[in-house]
């Protein structure tokens, strides 16, 4: 493919221009122009000669343009075979391309043609802009590397050395860029790179080409667990490994993410015997595009440390609730007065005492839970329960709360029945979390309600208390572990500090969401909503009976 | 009055269930502190009610039931665990193995006894 329009141009400035037009032509047009054509080696020659020193002859300058021009026109084939050229009018919109720049971006040249050739840039080289135009204004020069965008959007590296250009009476009217694909050699550096850090890391590293059915890539670790060695083409079939456990689904996944555009997976599985954590990533750029990177990270030494630390407060908490038993069944006997009568003050001393055995119960009981939250093992035993008996059941289970706060509680539970999916037992507990702080921080006298609301796929259920509210620079806290709050009085109120946080990993778990509404001094309303019921729960409300509809 | 064997290794805490259970008055209870010594009890005695520390040294309540129920006699009692231990999936597993209720350490003596009652009654 040739450029006459890059000769033509090239030929009207030399030979006009002098001294530092013929030096412009040398310089640029053997890596602007295709190859040798009539057009410049007629008219080249003639400029040329034009300008050869007087004493020559005639004959002899004609033969000497003759050779400069054919040697020029086979450079130009080269170079132009080789870079890639484009020139620019003063506001940096494209005048001329050669071929290799078309071949190379995808555009036709009518696409690029009066155009700015800033469209190709990517952000970072926008910002060099202002720079090169600065050294082009001043005569100079520039030379670095600059990323560029093809029509698909995708980017190649190019070395560039961009001059100006000026017209025949010297004044600047655009430059000349020459640039070099050095793609190939970013990406080979990036490989490098990305090699050199990935062999210090720890976990496996595997690079996976679903249509190639291969991992292209494994750093060191990956390698050495496989009793595999790295080649200078790296490219091992999945089908060689088809014998190691996990790598069925670690290329299932990449699949399935192949299939449904997924950009990220992560999963657990059995991988060369042991536990592992599996992270796919698909890649989006350079020459790994569409494939995807995993990372596994062995497990083993976590498992066998969350099971030790599992075991250590499973087993400090059953050392600690035994001398409770006795201690809290003693204290009870006594109170119940099954060792006689005893002093009023006595009494007294004794309630504190079982009160604080308590709390230091429900503290252990928290720990627990907080311990499986912690791992992920908190458990869920779900069932189609009706919202309200919950409702009744917390109402009636802190009726001792009640009494001794001196605190009404009212609730619209009695309306008709709410169904949802969940954890009674669970829901239990964030209730009674709810109501014991509420009567805990209400004014004696007070009332303290539970509102059921019945939302169109969700339940709201909110317990508003008259108390003294949360203090505004403590209300990020709330769900905090052992929140320091202002006016929390934690030991006279019997709270372990905990509640909260663990209710909120409850009902998040149960896929609901928790928070609470408060204005100092006026009270607190704590709430959460959770889904109402699955779409394949059949509820017959003659009998109230809940079925689940088989799988079909 | 009902007949409860409790096998419990801790002394203490089977003071306070025997105490609990004499004050309800409902309650003629026989007490071992292992699984081995209950075992060798209830040969030649059949009780109303079943209720097993789960946790002991030795053989632990559950294997202790587990033996009680080849007895032709007990196959049938009811059978109730106690438990510092009160995980969920310790509970279910349990009740898997045939316990008509699961109690959990600390218990309240208050109400031992209509829990064990409530127990029999399922």
């Amino acid at each position: 493919m040739r450029s006459p329009e890059i000769k033509l141009n090239t030929f009207k400035s030399l030979s006009v221009g002098g001294a530092a037009a013929v030096s412009w032509y040398f310089a640029t047009n053997a890596l602007l122009t295709g190859p040798m054509s009539n057009v410049v080696s007629v008219v080249g020659a003639v400029a040329i000669s034009a300008l050869l020193p007087s004493y020559l002859g005639a004959r002899r300058a004609r033969y000497i343009a003759d050779n400069q021009s054919l040697a020029l026109g086979q450079h130009i084939d080269v170079l132009n075979e080789h870079a890639i050229v484009n020139v620019v009018d003063r506001s940096t919109n494209l005048t001329e391309v050669n071929d290799r720049f078309l071949e190379v971006t995808g555009y036709s040249r009518e696409e690029l043609i009066g155009t700015s050739v800033h469209n190709l840039y990517c952000d970072e080289n926008q910002k060099l802009a202002p720079t090169i135009h600065l050294l082009l204004s001043m005569g100079k020069s520039w030379s670095g590397e600059t990323p560029l965008r093809r029509k698909d959007g995708s980017v190649f590296y190019t070395h560039t050395t961009v001059r100006p250009i000026y017209d025949l009476k010297g004044n600047w009217i655009g430059s000349i860029s020459a640039r070099t694909d050095v793609t190939q050699t970013h990406e080979l550096l990036a490989a490098r790179d990305i090699a050199q850090v990935t062999d210090e890391m720890k976990d496996d590293i595997w690079i996976v080409d679903c249509d190639m059915m291969a991992a292209t890539y494994m750093n060191k670790v990956a390698l050495g667990r496989l009793g595999l060695r790295r080649a200078a083409e790296q490219l091992i079939p999945l089908s060689q490994l088809k014998g190691v456990d996990g790598v069925g689904s670690i290329l299932a996944t990449c699949r399935d993410m192949r299939s449904t555009g997924a950009d990220n997976a992560q999963f657990e599985t059995e991988y060369c015997g042991k536990p592992f954590h599996i992270g796919v990533t698909r890649l989006k750029a350079g020459t790994l595009k569409g494939r995807f990177m995993v990372v596994m990270a062995d497990m083993t030494k976590r498992v066998s440390e969350e099971q030790r630390k599992s075991d250590f407060i499973s087993t400090v908490s059953h050392e600690l609730r035994s001398p409770l038993t006795s201690i809290k069944g003693a204290m009870g006997l006594l109170l119940s007065r099954a060792a006689g009568e005893l002093p009023d003050k006595a009494v007294s001393m004794l309630e504190i005492a079982h009160r604080n055995a308590d709390r230091l119960v429900l503290i252990i009981n928290d720990i627990l839970d907080l311990e499986k939250i912690a791992a992920g093992r908190m458990e869920f035993d779900r069932q189609v329960v009706n919202i309200s008996d919950l409702i009744t059941e917390t109402k009636n289970a802190n009726a001792t709360m009640q009494q001794r706060f001196a605190v009404k509680v009212e609730s619209n539970s009695d309306d008709s029945p709410i169904w949802i999916n969940t954890d009674p037992n669970r829901i239990i507990q964030v209730l009674n979390n709810f109501l014991s702080n509420a009567c805990k921080f209400s004014k004696p006298g007070s009332t303290v309600r539970i509102v059921i609301e019945d939302q169109s796929d969700s339940v709201r259920v909110a317990v508003k208390d008259q108390g003294t509210g949360i203090p505004i620079k403590d209300q990020h806290k709330v769900f905090e572990r052992f929140a320091d709050m202002e006016n929390s009085n934690r030991s006279a109120k019997g709270g372990t500090g905990l509640g909260l946080s663990i209710c909120k990993a409850i009902v998040e778990g149960l896929g609901g969401n928790i928070g609470f509404e408060t204005t100092e001094g006026i009270g607190a309303t704590f709430y959460f909503v959770l889904p109402k019921t699955e779409a394949n729960m059949e509820i017959t409300p003659a009998d109230n009976v809940v079925k689940m509809r088989s799988a079909s | 009055m009902l007949k409860l064997i409790h096998v419990e290794d801790d002394a203490d805490i089977r003071e306070i269930a025997k105490m609990s259970l004499d004050l309800a008055g409902d309650f003629d209870v026989i007490q071992c502190e292992c699984g081995e010594e209950a075992l060798a009890r209830v040969q030649d005695y059949t009780p109303d009610v079943i209720l097993l520390d789960m946790m002991m040294p030795g053989m632990t309540g559950r294997q202790t039931l587990e033996e009680m129920r080849k007895l032709p006699h007990l196959a049938n009692v009811p059978a109730i665990f106690m438990t510092a231990r009160a995980q969920h999936a310790e509970i279910e597993e349990l009740r898997n193995v045939g316990a008509a209720d699961v109690i959990s350490k600390p218990f309240d003596p208050m109400s031992l006894a209509d829990q064990i009652k409530s127990a029999i009654r399922k």
